[in-house]
């Protein structure tokens, strides 16, 4: 008798749970189809986007007394386990800045949405200025409409910006083509000084050659990847003429940081990384080329693997194809776009493609493992990642706190 | 020795990074034993939980699908429906209904990994439980009715103890799936631990030595839980049959 009462009770129990789980499911897939790259949010996102706006109205004449400072912001996020980022080699700049004030490294995985930030499960959340930011802030298709409610932390005013998006190839293969990697490297950087130029144009080419994201949010990513490649990281502009120069100090602080912050169980790779220098990594032998001294390309069809989906971060190599720069110099180039796991390093060194764009950081941490990878150009001169916090909550954790 | 002498790099066209020596793979592993107990931990955590979670969902459903025979099957068969949902599609809903769950992200991002789990070790043990719920020897049914025996008394004496059998039969497809479960589910998982996200970013961060290791432990995990399985359904089923 006890042991069936036992036994309704479990089935009772079973059968609340099938519920719950059925309406997980059917609650559940709208937020899961609306990713940052593509279809448009929830329709829950305008109605807090609506109730942010009347706080910021209401709240508009405390504006000066009530703001947090950004260490008081990160230390609060921190506190609460509410920082985020996506992990997979893209944490470091995260960790230096949350090691810089004195705080543990661990920061929650946040998906290829900005729906945790929505919902405040991720208070202090990464974001690229040209892609995620653009997508919190903007109304567009895909949008959450925050406008200027939210405010960003900037890894650059920090003191801990890592070089982002290079051009790199594998080491064997620069050696054995030096004049391919020298000829694509001056088209697509020649691409790049016309598409930071002409950021709308570039747009425009990017979303003719298969855009992952719609057309405004092209355009807004377009002038803001312009920005990255035309101004260094203590805020200078840089001549559209040097496009893919390698700054020694920004290489050298990208260097340490990822020293620092890169953790590998591999004890041979561990070694390796302590032991590397810019040299292991780099050569700015390849960025000039002129086809009457140097001769023409030993390979004439080459590939390059993108980091991520096709979008306006890549535009240089979309403008570069559709203008006919490769043409110019005789080379014949496939943009292979990348995405969710693409390991880009790995696609280079097994010689699946001859180029790749990846963050430098990833760059090294390949070498370390034992790749032997070499960046022949810095297309992004400052970090594109920040950390973006609604202006509301900083408010009120003020208000809690006191 | 094919793998340690290099000759299978050389049939597979691969190298000794991407794919590398068992020696090195075992380097690492004792190297770093803390860090990876530590996740071993909490990955077999996250499978347990789910395993045992997903079997007595399994069996009550089976159990309900006993009492209520005439639409039991066809309950049945849409709990299997639930079997078919990928891993990969379930984990990131489930993590966005659990985010509202816990402040604490390792408290919320376990019950998510323990749910994924559970949904997919239910299906095998209400399958299986309901055949030894309902295929009783013949005759012993009748039999138990013409003693005049209560439905409690047939399902206590009769109908439970034949399913045992039946659990360890279920037992054996939801412990692999309950590793193999976990593993999946961590890639998803709003934390950055466990062993199958270990190997995820790993394999990203072009670490594949160190992505070895993690595979290789996950090995171990499913291996030795299978063996524990077996050697318990040997013991029990053994017992039972001495009586």
């Amino acid at each position: 008798m006890k042991m069936t009462k036992r036994k309704s009770l479990m089935a009772a129990a079973a059968l609340i749970l099938a519920c719950a789980q059925l309406t997980a499911c059917s609650g559940g897939t709208t937020s899961s189809s609306s990713s940052t790259s593509s279809s448009a949010p929830a329709a829950d996102t305008s109605s807090s986007a609506d109730s942010s706006a009347a706080d910021t109205s209401s709240e508009a004449s405390s504006e000066e007394g009530g703001m947090m400072t950004h260490e008081e912001i990160i230390k609060a996020a921190a506190a609460d386990g509410k920082v985020g980022n996506w992990g997979l080699g893209n944490e470091y700049e995260i960790q230096a800045l949350l090691t810089k004030y004195g705080l543990p490294t661990d920061y929650i995985t946040m998906d290829f949405t900005m729906d945790q930030f929505d919902s405040d499960a991720v208070t202090l959340a990464s974001a690229m200025t040209y892609n995620e930011l653009g997508l919190v802030k903007n109304s567009y298709d895909g949008g959450y409409s925050y406008g200027d409610t939210v405010s960003i932390i900037d890894m650059n005013d920090e003191g801990v910006a890592m070089l982002e998006d290079n051009l790199f190839c594998s080491k064997a293969f620069a050696e054995a083509n030096p004049n391919t990697v020298k000829a694509f490297v001056s088209a697509s950087m020649k691409g790049w000084a016309y598409a930071c130029e002409h950021p709308d144009e570039a747009a425009e080419i990017v979303f003719a050659a298969g855009s992952s994201v719609s057309a405004d949010h092209q355009a807004y990513m377009a002038g803001e990847v312009a920005k990255l490649v035309t101004t260094d990281m203590n805020g200078n502009s840089v001549p559209a003429s040097s496009v893919g120069n390698m700054d020694e100090e920004a290489m050298q602080q990208t260097l340490d940081l990822a020293k620092q912050y890169i953790i590998l169980e591999d004890s041979a790779a561990k070694e390796a990384l302590a032991a590397m220098t810019l040299d292991d990594i780099r050569s700015t032998a390849y960025l000039t080329y002129d086809p009457a001294t140097d001769g023409a390309p030993e390979k004439t069809s080459v590939s390059i693997q993108l980091k991520w989906l096709p979008q306006a971060q890549f535009m240089g190599y979309y403008v570069a194809e559709a203008k006919g720069y490769y043409d110019e110099v005789g080379l014949d180039v496939n943009i292979v776009s990348g995405g969710g796991d693409i390991s880009e390093t790995t696609a280079v060194y097994n010689g699946t493609v001859d180029f790749g764009v990846t963050w430098v950081s990833n760059l090294i941490n390949a070498n370390a493992g034992g790749m032997e990878l070499l960046e022949v150009a810095q297309v992004y001169q400052r970090s594109g990642l920040v950390l973006v916090y609604k202006k509301r909550n900083s408010r009120n954790i003020v208000q809690n706190s006191f | 020795m094919l793998w340690q002498t290099q000759v299978l790099h050389a049939w597979m066209g691969t190298d000794t990074i991407t794919l590398p020596l068992p020696t090195r793979i075992g380097e690492i592993i004792t190297q770093n034993s803390d860090t990876i107990m530590g996740h071993v931990k909490i990955t077999i955590v996250v499978a347990l939980g789910g395993l045992v979670m997903g079997s007595i969902l399994g069996y009550a459903i089976a159990v309900i699908a006993t009492v209520f025979s005439k639409w039991g099957a066809g309950g049945l068969t849409i709990v299997s429906a639930f079997n078919a949902i990928p891993l990969v599609a379930l984990a990131p809903v489930i993590n966005n209904w659990t985010r509202d769950l816990s402040s604490d992200v390792s408290v919320r991002s376990t019950v998510a990994k323990i749910i994924v789990v559970t949904i997919s070790c239910t299906a095998a043990m209400s399958v299986n439980a309901f055949r030894g719920l309902t295929e009783l020897k013949p005759f012993s049914e009748d039999l138990m009715k013409s003693y005049a025996a209560k439905k409690i008394t047939v399902f206590m004496k009769l109908r439970l103890p034949n399913s045992i059998p039946y659990i360890f039969t279920a037992l054996r497809v939801s412990v692999p799936a309950s590793v193999i479960g976990a593993l999946v589910t961590e890639y998803f998982a709003e934390e950055t631990v466990g062993v199958g996200r270990q190997i995820r970013e790993n394999i990203v961060k072009g670490q594949y030595p160190t992505a070895w290791a993690y595979i290789a432990v996950a090995c171990a995990i499913g291996i030795i839980l299978y063996a524990i399985l077996m050697i318990a359904e040997r013991l029990i089923l053994k017992n039972r049959r001495a009586r």
